[in-house]
């Protein structure tokens, strides 16, 4: 056998994992951010129009519904989707950089209502528990919720500094622990409105006056009929933040990616509804009334914790697990609105609308430390001016959600007629074929509600409207200033070479290193070296069972020379890597990406092959060569390091293009 | 003796008649010039000289010198219905100036053009890289008699 030492090496300079997530663990990640609005919806909605609120709270987690499907629509188009890349390829940059800069808006204020939701849980308990313990200190729980909300913030923004991911296992468990909380509240409600009966809230709009806004003025808008009812509407329509989170956690989710989307949104749609939606209603059948628009209209749950039928320790015993619970996944919506924050700009950057200022990454973590020190100053400012005043949060927090839905179901109508054969696994309801074309009604008429009740909002919320367009306006110009410098340095230098989003590899010494990481039964190698030519690779794809196959993809790079170690990837190995993560996140598969230098790649091919234990390995067909030289190349290297007396494993060596394939038994 | 698995052995195709020395430091092209010429009355009747010539020319680019220094250039011909090959023993050997490497021993190896025989000349390129190691090619370069050269690798 060919010693290895005496040759020139195959390096393995980078690998890259792409592992995907259960339909499980992608709604636990949606769902820390959606379903934290259970904590704060109710409370802002009392406080906007009165006891009516249940019934919108209600009405808007139905809604969610209908928006979870017009995002799987949008998801099943664009694997790396979101408001930004939809709203682009439907009307434009100009209007999609309008569009991201309101999602910015929400992911940022994501952050404040979160942190200091949290903040007024934990100081209403602590008052209460001082209280009972017979302390009475004179504290303002909102002050407490700020001086906690920034702490948060801090903690946050530290961590993310330090490149700590989100992960789908504690948002899992958290999750599961706020159902199992969500599941005592539900029973035990149940029980007390059977011991002391129900009166159902009347439905019945009593707006505030700063609920009302500028409509005060306007002698025709009254706040009755359809009219209050939108109005009503958008005062509740925060509770639907968090659905950009599917959007972005789609390229995560594993095979069959749609299928798995779909049931991801069911049980958003499902937790929602009980949680945000039947917990909301159930406390305003527990809670006497002037509480929910007193002293639990910022801890709502709270408050129903507390009024439930039974033992008084009881009671509190569970208060103190709602305020947990509460902590938890707020404070994961914390994080999340910094990943989130931060994945957008990225996603933005990437196409050259931020500057790379803004992208710089930090000397120790390689994180992107000025974009997450940015979000996190905008958050600790906006907890501060807001004074912990969730209602003056829930205002502005509106905006940034209401706009960016706006945004995305317009641009799934204008796609509907501007890319008619574009591929759609899902189709939102209600749609009538017109010759090439499927009219999709459904969706025209949640627009439809959804502009009318943006547009109400802009009057009834000024201070919503004033720091959303202030804040969109701000990101905007920050957006078109750094396209435009951008360009000009185009123009100046060659392309950029750090546009590409950013690889996470690490360099080995050697082959044999990586191969304990693989696990699975059956092993394939597919080598590849065109990103425009990865049709096997696809069929690999297509047709492998992840449970049970590691999909080796192999980038053999030629170099020459007999032994050197200081070799880096280019662009245009980059590229191959990009390709390929694009391919596996369409598909939904887990890949493990190699990349290995070598003066013949069929060496290479061969090495890694019988390294790994490969059962297969499927090539792509060269333009150069031919598929039978491929194979002969391939049966060369193989038989050259074949050890002699090796028990011969069968391997099925295939050369895949365009409806053909080349097979042959390597032994 | 190595055999694949569907019985083809090197004995099938290497004797003492078909295995040359070559004196000197050869040129690749020359080198394979020299087995050409010696493979050519073995094929007579069957490929014409200038056929065989600009076949194994052409085909020559595409082959590569493998990492163990060893070399097979090969090509296909329909007219053929079994394997025919001629070892070159290079004791002071070539550098491959494409990939630097020197070569000591090449074997110029034809097979039958036909879709069903494909699989075996893979397997014939697989078990001559297979027994081509350094060690062996060493060997023979320490070797003066095509006889001996020839028992070394079918093992006989």
């Amino acid at each position: 056998m060919v010693p290895a030492s005496k040759f020139k090496q195959v390096f393995v300079l980078s690998t890259a994992m792409l592992s995907f997530i259960s339909f499980w663990k992608a709604a636990a990640i949606v769902l820390c951010d959606f379903g934290s609005s259970a904590y704060y919806s109710g409370g802002i909605a009392m406080k906007a129009y009165g006891p009516a609120f249940p019934w919108f709270v209600l009405g808007v987690m139905l809604f969610a519904g209908v928006m979870l499907a017009v995002y799987v629509e949008s998801c099943s188009m664009f694997v790396r989707g979101g408001v930004y890349v939809v709203v682009r390829h439907a009307m434009g940059k100009f209007l999609a950089k309008i569009a991201v800069s309101a999602l910015v808006f929400d992911y940022v204020l994501t952050g404040p209502i979160s942190a200091v939701t949290a903040g007024l849980y934990i100081s209403y308990l602590a008052k209460s528990l001082l209280e009972m313990a017979g302390m009475h200190f004179p504290f303002s729980p909102n002050m407490l919720a700020v001086v906690f909300g920034v702490a948060v913030i801090a903690y946050f923004w530290k961590e993310n500094i330090k490149g700590v991911k989100e992960s789908g296992d504690t948002n899992v468990r958290i999750v599961l622990f706020v159902a199992a909380i969500a599941a005592v509240l539900l029973v035990w409600s149940f029980i007390t409105i059977y011991v002391r009966g129900f009166t159902l809230p009347p439905f019945k709009l009593e707006f505030s006056p700063e609920a009302l806004g500028w409509s005060k003025h306007i002698s025709w808008l009254q706040p009755i009929g359809m009219i209050g009812i939108f109005m009503a509407f958008g005062h509740s329509i925060l509770a639907l933040s968090g659905l950009e989170s599917m959007a972005q956690v789609y390229r995560e989710i594993e095979d069959p990616k749609v299928p798995n989307l779909k049931r991801t949104a069911i049980i958003v749609f499902i937790f929602s509804v009980l949680f945000t939606g039947v917990l909301t209603f159930l406390s305003s059948l527990i809670i006497p009334a002037e509480l929910v628009a007193g002293e639990y209209s910022e801890n709502l749950l709270s408050g129903l914790a507390l009024h439930l039928h039974g033992p008084y320790l009881a009671r509190l015993a569970l208060q103190i697990l709602v305020v947990i619970s509460g902590g938890l996944i707020l404070m994961g919506a914390v994080n999340t609105s910094f990943v989130g924050a931060n994945g957008i700009l990225n996603r933005v950057a990437e196409d050259g609308i931020l500057h790379d200022w803004f992208r710089k990454l930090h000397p120790k973590y390689g994180t992107t430390s000025r974009i997450i020190t940015m979000v996190a100053a905008l958050q600790i400012v906006i907890i501060i001016l807001s004074r912990g005043n969730i209602f003056l949060l829930g205002q502005a927090y509106a905006f940034g959600v209401l706009w960016s839905l706006v945004f995305d179901t317009l641009s799934l109508v204008v796609l509907r007629f501007k890319e008619t054969e574009m591929e759609r696994e899902f189709m939102f309801p209600l749609n009538i074929s017109v010759k090439r074309y499927q009219v999709p009604v459904g969706l025209i008429s949640v627009l439809v509600v959804l502009l009318i009740t943006g547009v109400l909002n802009l009057i009834t919320k000024p201070i919503a409207t004033v720091a959303g367009l202030v804040f969109t306006a701000v990101f905007f110009t920050i957006f078109q200033v750094s396209e435009k410098m951008n360009e000009k340095k185009a123009q100046l230098y060659k392309p950029d070479e750090d546009k590409d989003e950013e690889l996470n590899l690490r360099r080995e010494a050697d082959i044999h290193t990586v191969v304990p990481e693989l696990t699975k039964a059956r092993r394939v190698l597919v080598p590849v070296r065109n990103p425009n030519n990865l049709h096997h690779l696809a069929e690999v794809l297509e047709t492998a069972d992840d449970e049970t196959t590691d999909i080796i993809v192999l980038s053999a790079k030629i170099a020459k020379g007999i032994q050197s170690g200081g070799e880096t990837m280019s662009d245009e190995d980059k590229e191959v890597f990009s390709a390929v993560v694009l391919l596996a996140e369409k598909y939904g598969k887990t890949v493990k990406p190699i990349f290995v230098f070598s003066n013949d790649p069929f060496y290479s091919m061969a090495q890694v092959a019988q390294a790994a234990g490969v059962d297969e390995i499927v090539m792509g067909v060269s333009g150069s060569t031919g598929a039978e030289v491929q194979m002969e190349r391939l049966a060369m290297a193989w038989g050259m390091l074949k050890k002699p007396d090796e028990a011969a494993k069968p391997v099925l060596a295939r050369v895949v293009w365009e409806g053909r394939q080349m097979t042959y038994q390597l032994s | 003796m190595i055999k694949q698995s569907d019985g083809i052995g090197l004995s099938a195709i290497i004797s003492p008649e078909n295995v040359v020395f070559i004196p000197g430091a050869p040129s690749k092209e020359e080198a394979v010039r020299q087995l050409t010429e010696k493979m050519l009355p073995r094929v007579d009747g069957l490929i014409g000289r200038k056929a065989l010539f600009d076949r194994v020319a052409e085909v020559e680019k595409l082959n590569q010198v493998l990492e163990s220094g060893f070399y097979i250039p090969h090509a296909k011909f329909p007219e053929l219905d079994g394997f025919h090959a001629v070892l070159g023993i290079i004791p002071e050997g070539f550098t491959d100036q494409a990939t630097g490497l020197k070569v000591r021993a090449l074997i110029l190896l034809l097979s039958p053009h036909k879709p069903a025989f494909f699989q075996r000349h893979l397997n014939m390129l697989s078990l001559l890289s297979q027994t081509f190691q350094p060690e062996l090619i060493d060997k023979l370069a320490a070797l003066q008699d095509p006889a001996a050269a020839a028992a070394l690798i079918t093992g006989k």
